[in-house]
């Protein structure tokens, strides 16, 4: 071989190996970045009805994994026996929650000194709501006869609930906050009296 | 007897280097997002902006537009301080006097939450922290009488004031007052 093929293999052995490991680099990325915003369910949970809580979220305790997801995901969340974080992204049907459909969310107050439900769009940032409700909380529900609270996500308003608009597609994410949880709450999570998420009507 | 020919077993140490530098990257790189995270959080634009190095600054309310920080609750009233303990300790102060929930929580540079106190467990007396490093490089000043002493475990971190509101316009009188007795200075 003359010098200058060698020279062009060699070439072409280096460009090749590089192309390679920037590969591996990009694989080793892509893969950190799949787990953390979609392989939740990698990190430890407690699944109640359509509802999905960390209980290592915030904590000193959390894995590697945990501290990443819930930097990525929920940044600044506190520890469990101060707050509870439970997630919704489906309905009780196992179906994906969009912001272009509607639900209907109704359950009993959580046992804990003050609750929310939160609408958060794909972005995990609030909807643009037109009539400035972005939540249903513990002062701002209104209780039922037999004690139950009802609110309506979607772009469409429900008559006879709370009404959280949804403007927009994508995914729908909803939260729910236990402030100061009660130790019972805090020792069982599963215990939780799930809110029901039930979508209303057909959605395309 | 060996099998392999020369030329795949190259092949066979490429392809193994290849997922290891993969493996390694991934693992480093779900080490690094949430120290990540927060350094763009203690240290980024946002915070300059708000000088709030060893010092508190209060956002507005939280609405639609608030994207500084993912999943905002819009039931919370914050307060934030970047607090930086190379230089010594930082003094944490708030005496916000509310009846409804209000908690002070600190986040290490790796965004564990290490400290939280509610006003339940204040009891209705004014907080005083002494936030000192891990391990301080300079002779410690004397702890203020009345301080409770916190060790960080990093000498960067985050201070998050939260101020339960659930009609901020209604209550803006009460809770802006209320939450502006934070004080965070390194003394």
């Amino acid at each position: 071989m003359s010098t200058k093929g060698h020279w062009s293999a060699r070439a072409r052995r280096v460009a090749t190996g590089a192309a390679l490991y920037l590969g591996a680099v990009a694989v080793g990325l892509g893969s950190a970045w799949w787990v953390l915003k979609k392989a939740s369910w990698l990190n430890p949970s407690v699944e109640v009805g359509a509802w999905r809580a960390n209980m290592h979220a915030g904590s000193q305790d959390a894995g590697l994994y945990t501290r990443a997801t819930i930097a990525v995901n929920a940044l600044l969340a506190l520890g469990r026996d101060e707050t509870m974080y439970f997630v919704a992204t489906r309905d009780d049907a196992g179906q994906t929650l969009r912001a272009q459909c509607n639900y209907r969310i109704t359950g009993v107050p959580p046992q804990a000194r003050w609750w929310s439900i939160t609408a958060y769009a794909q972005d995990l940032f609030l909807f643009d709501a037109p009539n400035g409700h972005y939540s249903l909380n513990g002062t701002t529900a209104v209780l039922d006869a037999a004690g139950r609270f009802s609110l309506s996500t979607g772009p469409v308003e429900q008559t006879g609930t709370f009404w959280l608009p949804t403007p927009g597609t994508g995914a729908l994410i909803l939260t729910l906050r236990l402030y100061n949880p009660a130790p019972s709450l805090q020792a069982a999570p599963q215990s939780l009296v799930a809110p029901a998420v039930q979508q209303l009507g057909s959605c395309t | 007897m060996n099998s392999f020919t020369d030329s795949q077993r190259l092949w066979f140490y490429r392809v193994l280097s290849l997922l290891v530098t993969a493996l390694l990257v991934h693992v480093a790189a779900v080490w690094a997002a949430p120290r990540a995270i927060m350094y763009v959080l203690i240290h980024g634009p946002t915070a300059q902006k708000m000088n709030m190095r060893n010092q508190a600054a209060f956002p507005e309310a939280v609405t639609a537009r608030s994207r500084t920080v993912v999943m905002p609750s819009p039931d919370m009233l914050y307060s934030v301080c970047a607090f930086d303990l190379r230089d010594g300790p930082v003094r944490v102060q708030a005496a916000p006097a509310l009846t409804n929930y209000w908690s002070i929580a600190l986040y290490a540079a790796n965004s564990d939450n290490f400290f939280v106190r509610n006003d339940r467990q204040s009891q209705g007396r004014p907080v005083d922290l002494w936030l000192v490093a891990p391990s301080p490089d300079k002779p410690q000043k004397p702890v203020p009488p009345g301080s409770e002493v916190v060790v960080s475990p990093s000498s960067t971190g985050f201070l998050l004031m939260r101020v339960l509101t659930t009609d901020y316009q209604t209550e803006k009188a009460v809770l802006e007052p209320a939450r502006r007795t934070l004080q965070c200075s390194q003394v």
